[in-house]
């Protein structure tokens, strides 16, 4: 039997053989961060118990503010709704994470669900990567502010996108990640897109592969 | 040829820049700046379409989207585009235009043989003719070809598109004075702005009018110093070739921007789109989008060589082409005096008739001295000349009324303007229920000053009656600074020195057709829609015919459709149908004005949306490993899904045979990763279940799993799936592929809305977990090589079970469930691992000849069994009693369940309702149409009373004969009982002309009492 071996949504595309390092030859630069943890954490935002008990877990302070994010130690927190969070954090310490978080949420209503197979991440930047985002998506992304997280489609399915850096990431679901590849590929043609080598770089500062 | 090129300084075309191209297959010089009209004009070209009905010659009137007659026909093969006003096309070195009209030739149009068919075809035509619809056929072939316009290409389309949604907190439609003084206004203040003009270049009439005087200056120099500094102010983007063509609610302004029809297909950069279209959500919204100039209606008014004043000053001064060298102006107004001094000093001899006795003196004293010649008081009765105009013969009017009280002089002439005033451009501020008002001074419906200002929608300039340069742009500094003061801003600076050198101006007639002395209908045609050959007469048939609301006039007539939506033709057919109703013009009002203001191309309307990006295809994780076994696929929602896995040579059913006899006497595997997967986790997660599906939930075990039943309101089967019990106080829920979006929406209404105090939450796992079912006897020895640490036994994993435990090296939940009645395992791991189980799995059953199979197998095997599919056995009409399911309701739960009250409905409790069942045909080879009618007779002709229908039928490799599914009325009761016939069992299936004898039976035609599934 071979060893186990991950398969991110993206694979298909074989985007690492094409990936270089990022120059002034392309108006966009995009490609996936495979392999992250996705936690998705519910909860009452207005419970304090719940609250300081899963920023204490996370060392991270739960962010309440709505359509914000915080990141801290690799991990990274996204506000989706009043009583909905998503958690980003390296491959690696999605088990430690996992079981930190049910512990210290044992008696406090919450829900506490692996969701890493279900997600990936595509980070897109560039000079004109906010011409490529106003085709996709009609969130006025001219607005998003660094610390943002916002939903929003892509097309004709839906994305949840912040600010990092100079650039923008997506999270998008498994099974609509081809079609929103394609749809991202489709529309950066006028400003031609390079798949952007991401091993050194500052985009994974997040964590890579486990 | 009697129109030339004059060198008019301030001319938009370069005349260093020659360019050649072709129309209708001949050679002719143009200039870049030129638009195809211009050119073609220059050219001498007089004739270049006929009309519609009566196959009249017609050419060129307007300059832009108003134009009715010149539509072409430009390029050829992929590229070909139909119908483009040659007053909209922008000439390119080696442009190849065609006329749409005329046939079978232009010089000679069938249509136009002695007034033949104008006899015979009067207002409301086709309403008379066609009322026998089986001659509708016959003729409507003839009457396209006659009626002309282009064609669309047949080949796919080479260009692409895009959409871009953009969000501003001020635009501005229309770049004109008005427009582009706003612009600077609220670019000055730091606001985002975008402006918008449907032209190759900012300035609107200005570029018409360049020697008008602005603060001191010519207006030439004050658009280009405009136009540079909003260029120079980074909040601020000018979007020319872009054409606003609707305003939605919320200030959604749409606006298709042509980035490469301009340039010569050689030349157009193929990473490029063609076409952009923008959707902009804007704050503030000002129309600043003019005015559009109405001719009169009089006789011959269509005859080539006749235009809008407005039209033959542009052709002057923009393009420098005088369309004629003897030139007759006839007005009602002043805004033809500037056009008529420009071209008598240009050296056209030029005669004005005013239909007016007093007129402007200032304006008199300015064109007598260019030397026009003015004659006031006259009225062309009709215009002479037939594919080109050669004069016209004038009337004299009263000073008042519009009545004929004398004679005129016969004018020759090669060119004739005509100006009834001018008409706003109110589309875009109507598309979203502003009505426009009118204005009896101004003889126009306009847009009110102050627009809605509550929704954030401004008029400025022409468009709200401000026909007046400084007027319109003292207007607009007013109207801008109070939308600044509306966002908390104010306009920095002064905007300057906005005086003109226009006289005052004197009132213009109030006259629309002139008259000619002679009873309507037994003058010359005089026309008031061009596209569609409306003429004034054909008005007045419509309301003689008791047409009264101006929409039925509008629809009898014509009058206002077509390409150019009657932006020339409609107010003038307003105000006659008002005169022959005897009403005023306000109490008749307008039609309605919908998007698009001109047409737009179903390519930029798409964007992207188009090829492998038109809708989201959904993949499983082991969309490779089907793909790489030669799948052929099927889409289920979304979700493209294996269908089956054809082998060499294999069609169709006999894979399915082969796929399906694997997994009843072998093993099988199927990708069941599609599956909606809900986790449930909360202290009252039982109690939610209990209330969200039909059957209980409190007495399941952890490691247990259990199929429930979801309804709606009604009681009605909406959803089902299995949901395993992870702990006391978590679930695992699967739902059907289409539903899970449905599933999951539902459970969060009810537990938001109705049971917030229930501590449960929710969360789709759907892409988490891939799912693989090894179905089939053999598939225990099949899980059994790659998962060491759980007990596949068959007492320690019963049926309806699941556990945690390894498989292929990967953490799994195993689930002991089963859709096809076999020994079945359904192995979920994280998604990225989806692939190497799925391999594993295939490794590991290759000596047991394992065998991949898709929905179409599963559809069989479920069939067999008798497991409904929602949606296909069920209707959304379907009780989960009418589905035999009665052990699937719990009804002594003590909170109520979702639809258990309608159970007790008199229609729902009540006998005669349609019921699931099988059917077994008397001939085991024939497989009946879903959707087959179950009738009681076989003699019948249809139409005959159903008792119901098939829902499922498929032909059973297993049982070696085919098997259905079909609701029936009161079916259960008439299920045969071990072939035993009552004679109610025996009934027909009716589809494709064919009765065919079925019995009714139980629905579960394999295993009927479950062994396999527990072994």
């Amino acid at each position: 039997m071979s060893e186990p071996t991950m398969r991110s949504p993206l694979h298909s595309f074989g985007l690492e053989e094409q990936a270089k390092p990022i120059d002034g030859s392309c108006g966009v630069w995009a490609n996936e961060i495979p392999h992250l943890g996705y936690i998705s954490l519910r909860g009452n935002g207005t419970d304090p118990a719940f609250v300081t008990a899963a920023s204490t877990s996370l060392g991270v302070s739960l962010p309440l503010r709505p359509c914000t994010f915080a990141s801290s130690n690799g991990i990274t927190i996204l506000w989706l709704s009043p009583d909905e969070w998503m958690i980003v954090c390296p491959r690696a310490q999605l088990s430690a994470l996992l079981g930190s978080l049910r512990h210290a949420l044992t008696d406090v209503r919450s829900q506490v669900v692996d969701n890493s197979g279900g997600y990936t991440q595509v980070i897109i930047e560039g000079p004109n990567a906010l011409d490529v985002l106003q085709h996709v998506s009609v969130y006025d992304f001219a607005g998003l502010e660094p610390g943002r997280v916002v939903g929003t489609t892509f097309g004709k399915s839906s994305v949840y996108a912040f600010r990092q850096g100079e650039g923008y990431r997506v999270v998008i679901r498994r099974s609509f990640a081809d079609y929103i590849w394609r749809y991202l590929v489709r529309a950066a043609v006028p400003y031609g897109l390079g798949i952007a080598d991401l091993a050194g770089s500052r985009v994974t500062e997040e964590g890579v592969p486990a | 040829m009697s129109s030339y090129r004059v060198r008019r300084p301030g001319a938009r075309v370069d005349f260093d820049k020659p360019l050649t191209f072709s129309f209708d297959g001949q050679a002719y010089d143009g200039f870049a700046g030129d638009t195809l009209a211009s050119a073609l004009l220059a050219n001498g070209t007089r004739m270049l379409a006929r009309s519609f009905k009566y196959g009249r010659p017609r050419g060129i009137i307007g300059t832009g989207p108003e134009e009715p007659n010149a539509l072409m026909q430009i390029e050829t093969g992929a590229h070909t585009i139909p119908n483009l006003k040659a007053t909209q096309v922008e000439l390119y070195d080696g442009l190849v235009a065609r006329r749409t009209t005329g046939w079978p030739t232009l010089e000679f149009d069938l249509k136009s043989l002695g007034g033949l068919f104008s006899r015979f075809m009067p207002a409301g035509f086709y309403y008379k003719t066609f009322q026998n619809q089986k001659l509708w056929p016959k003729f409507e072939h003839i009457i396209r070809q006659a009626a002309g316009y282009g064609s669309a290409p047949s080949e796919p389309d080479p260009e692409t598109y895009d959409h871009s949604h953009r969000h501003a907190q001020v635009v501005i439609v229309g770049g004109g004075a008005s427009g582009l003084l706003a612009a600077l206004l609220a670019g000055r203040a730091g606001l985002k702005v975008v402006l918008l003009d449907e032209q190759n270049e900012c300035g609107g009439w200005l570029l018409s009018s360049p020697h008008s005087v602005i603060g001191g200056e010519q207006a030439s120099a004050w658009l280009k110093s405009a136009v540079g500094e909003l260029q120079s102010l980074p909040n601020v983007q000018v979007l020319t070739r872009t054409s606003a063509f609707a305003l939605h609610d919320m200030n959604l302004v749409l606006a298709v921007e042509q980035l490469q029809d301009h340039l010569p297909i050689a030349d157009r950069a193929a990473h490029q789109p063609r076409q952009r279209l923008h959707r902009i959500r804007a704050e503030r919204v000002v129309l600043a989008t003019g005015a559009i100039e109405r001719p009169l209606v009089f006789g011959n008014n269509d005859v080539p060589g006749i235009m809008t004043a407005s039209a033959l000053t542009t052709y002057l001064n923009r393009y420098g082409v005088a369309v004629g060298k003897r030139i007759l102006l006839q007005t009602s107004n002043d805004h033809v005096y500037q056009g008529a001094a420009d071209l008598a000093r240009a050296g056209c001899e030029v005669v004005l008739a005013d239909t007016r006795t007093r007129i402007n003196p200032a304006w008199e004293k300015r064109v007598r001295a260019a030397g026009v010649d003015v004659r006031t008081g006259f009225g062309i009765a009709y215009a002479r000349g037939r594919r080109a105009v050669t004069g016209a013969q004038l009337v004299k009017l009263d000073a008042q009324r519009n009545v004929v009280v004398g004679s005129g002089p016969s004018i020759d002439c090669d060119a004739l303007g005509s100006s009834g005033g001018l008409s706003p451009t109110v589309h875009l501020y109507c598309h979203d229920g502003g009505r426009p008002h009118w204005d009896e001074e101004r003889l126009a419906f306009v847009v009110p000053e102050a627009g809605r200002a509550k929704s954030g929608i401004y008029g400025v300039g022409a468009v709200t009656g401000e026909f007046g340069l400084q007027n319109a742009l003292e207007q607009t500094e007013r109207i801008t600074r109070e939308l600044l003061s509306s966002l908390g801003k104010s306009a920095p600076t002064s905007s300057g020195n906005l005086k003109t050198d226009e006289p005052d101006a004197t009132p213009a007639r109030r006259i629309f057709r002139v008259p000619d002395g002679r009873a309507e209908g037994h003058g010359k045609k005089a026309f008031v829609d061009f596209q569609n050959d409306v003429s004034a007469a054909d008005i007045h048939l419509a309301v003689r015919e008791n047409y009264r609301s101006i929409e039925h006039i509008k629809r009898y007539t014509a009058l206002g459709f077509g390409t150019d939506q009657g932006k020339l033709s409609n107010v003038n057919g307003f105000a006659i149908a008002a005169d022959v109703l005897g009403k005023s013009i306000p109490e008749v009002g307008t039609t309605t004005y919908r998007p698009a203001y001109s047409p737009v191309t179903f390519g930029t309307l798409a964007g992207a949306h188009a090829g492998d990006t038109f809708e989201p295809r959904r993949y499983s994780p082991m969309q490779a490993a089907h793909v790489a076994r030669g799948a052929e696929f099927e889409p289920v929602g979304q979700w493209l899904r294996p269908w089956y896995f054809p082998q060499t040579g294999e069609d169709l059913h006999a894979a399915v045979r082969r796929e399906c006899l694997a997994a009843r006497r072998g093993v099988g595997i199927m990708d069941a990763s599609t599956l909606g997967k809900i986790d449930l986790r909360g202290k009252d997660v039982r109690e939610f279940l209990n209330r969200v599906y039909a059957n209980a939930w409190t007495q399941l075990a952890p490691g247990k799993c259990r199929y429930g039943l979801m309804l709606d309101e009604n009681g009605m089967v909406m959803d089902d799936g299995v949901t395993a019990c992870v702990a006391d106080n978590h679930f695992l829920m699967t739902t059907t592929t289409g539903g899970a979006a449905r599933v999951m929406t539902w459970l969060e209404k009810w537990h938001q809305t109705e049971w917030p105090d229930l501590d449960v939450y929710m969360t789709s796992v759907t892409d988490h977990w891939a799912t693989a079912a090894v179905v089939g006897p053999k598939s225990r020895q099949v899980l059994a090589k790659i998962c060491s640490d759980i007990d596949l036994s068959p007492s320690a994993f019963k049926f309806m079970d699941w556990r945690e435990g390894t498989v292929a090296g990967v953490p799994a939940r195993v689930f002991r469930i089963s859709f096809s009645g076999e020994l079945a395992f359904e192995v979920n791991v994280d998604a990225n691992y989806g692939h190497h189980v799925w391999e594993a799995l295939m490794d590991g059953g290759r000596e047991f000849d394992i065998t991949p199979y898709g929905t179409e197998t599963m559809h069989v095997l479920r069939a067999e069994k008798g497991f409904i599919i929602v949606g296909q056995d069920t209707d959304g009409s379907m009780t989960p009693l009418d589905l035999d399911m009665a052990w699937a309701v719990g009804m002594k739960k003590p909170f109520s369940f979702i639809g258990k009250r309608s159970f007790a409905r008199s229609d729902t409790a009540g006998p005669n309702r349609k019921q699931l069942v099988g059917l077994l045909t008397d001939d085991p080879q024939i497989v009946l149409a879903e959707g087959a009618q179950v009738i009681e007779r076989a003699d019948v002709t249809p139409p005959a009373a159903m008792l119901g229908h098939v829902t499922s039928s498929y032909y059973s490799p297993e049982l070696g004969r085919s098997i259905a599914l079909a609701v029936v009325r009161d079916g259960i009761a008439r299920r045969s009982e071990d072939g035993h016939k009552s004679g109610r069992d025996l009934l027909y299936a009716y589809a494709g002309g064919k009765a065919h004898k079925v019995t009714v039976v139980s629905p579960v035609f394999v295993d009927p009492k479950g062994d396999r599934q527990n072994v």
